[in-house]
């Protein structure tokens, strides 16, 4: 399995196997007022108070407000960090930057800490996004390759209000991401007003509901997700049994044995149904054809 | 906690008698919390509902109903706001007992708006 990279929003962790994988690009998209910064913060101050690093590359807010914000919300150890030189803020304008961006991607080389993981936020990456023509998708791919190389990246995506005027490339980081996570608000009052959604999470298994969270002082994103939410994603033990006659019986296959004993193995390791394998295991089996 | 609450009251009216499924819905129509059977006819009105929730509200809050029921193949469903932000739809055989089913989502509905507010 791969490394983790834990998110440090509270509840959420547990949804998506452990937290982000190392070295990915993982989206925050959502409308205003979701708690898109928030989450970036919480993110970058979780690792910043575990001997991480973070690069926060502001395309809206200036360093001053970053700072008053995270201080509004509690995390008071903000200044601390970039005194100490762990955390750098940059504050550059979407419409400054060129196309395609070699500018950023050589602004966050200049900047990216040496020895150490690197968590990298760029927020929002919406204004850059909406100019991208569909047949860009090779440029914004080789950015967010270099991005994989410096640290595991957040980047928040504003989703627009008038469906009619999303441009096919604004949504192209979606495709090309690792991890999606959208983040809604209704504005009813209710505990469902505020949600949460893994749209997607590459190599990992996940939830798959939606999940209400709240934005509490001090703690930052907090999601709800119920016991029976949690159980869905943890994988059980139950049916060991019947896994481990099929690994053995898998061996008998001279042929792809060893390799189908191993699939075997991982999909016992994460099974997290209250069903039983037997229909799968046996479709497996006539399959690849073992006795 | 609310959120398990919310489970605890879906898994009771799952369990009455007569009930084939029952799903929560956000007021934009998406499912917060479901319990169905692996069954394709019943995930296949489940799909239709998925479709139609919006409507229904708009048409439901227009009429000023408090509830209504659909016809759909071999099932009945019940649709009845249960707060501000949440409908509790119900998806019942039409041989079971119905007022007994009408007492349980009443019961259910008043405990999600409990929850959820």
């Amino acid at each position: 399995m791969s490394e983790r990279i834990t998110s440090g929003i509270y509840g959420l962790d547990e949804l998506m196997g452990g937290g982000f994988r190392k070295n990915t690009i993982n989206i925050i998209n959502g409308g205003i007022g979701v708690g898109k910064t928030t989450f970036c913060l919480q993110y970058a101050l979780f690792g910043l108070n575990r001997e991480d690093k973070a690069l926060f590359i502001s395309l809206e807010m200036s360093k001053e407000q970053i700072i008053r914000d995270c201080i509004a919300l509690g995390f008071l150890e903000i200044e601390e960090h970039i005194e100490n030189g762990n955390l750098k803020i940059l504050h550059i304008y979407g419409e400054d930057l060129t196309f395609p961006s070699i500018s950023l991607i050589d602004m966050i080389k200049k900047n990216i800490f040496q020895g150490s993981h690197n968590r990298i936020i760029i927020d929002p990456f919406t204004y850059y996004s909406m100019f991208l023509e569909k047949d860009k998708r090779k440029s914004i791919s080789t950015i967010f390759q270099n991005l994989r190389e410096f640290g595991t990246t957040i980047i928040t995506l504003e989703e627009s209000e008038n469906i009619n005027s999303v441009k096919a490339g604004s949504m192209m980081p979606l495709y090309l991401a690792d991890t999606v996570l959208r983040l809604d608000n209704l504005g009813f009052g209710e505990m469902f007003d505020r949600t949460l959604r893994i749209v997607k999470h590459r190599g990992s298994k996940h939830g798959s509901s939606l999940y209400p969270y709240k934005i509490e002082s001090g703690l930052g994103i907090v999601i709800l997700a119920s016991e029976h939410d949690i159980s869905n994603v943890t994988p059980t033990n139950k049916f060991d049994k019947e896994f481990i006659a099929s690994i053995k019986e898998s061996r008998t296959n001279d042929k792809v044995g060893e390799k189908l004993a191993k699939r075997i193995e991982l999909l016992r390791n994460n099974w997290n149904h209250i069903e039983s394998p037997e229909y799968i295991l046996n479709l497996v089996k006539r399959k690849e054809k073992i006795q | 906690m609310y959120r398990t609450r919310l489970e605890q009251i879906l898994d009771d009216l799952y369990e009455t008698d007569g009930v084939d499924a029952c799903i929560i819905y956000r007021i934009d129509g998406v499912p917060i919390t479901v319990r169905t059977p692996l069954d394709s006819t019943i995930l296949e009105v489940m799909f239709w509902l998925e479709n139609q929730i919006k409507h229904v509200l708009r048409n439901m809050n227009k009429e000023g109903l408090k509830a209504t029921t659909f016809d759909f193949k071999n099932y009945q469903i019940l649709i009845t706001p249960s707060s501000k932000s949440t409908i509790l739809a119900t998806i019942i055989n039409p041989n079971a007992h119905q007022q007994l089913i009408s007492i349980e989502i009443a019961r259910a509905k008043s405990i999600i708006n409990i929850c959820v507010s």
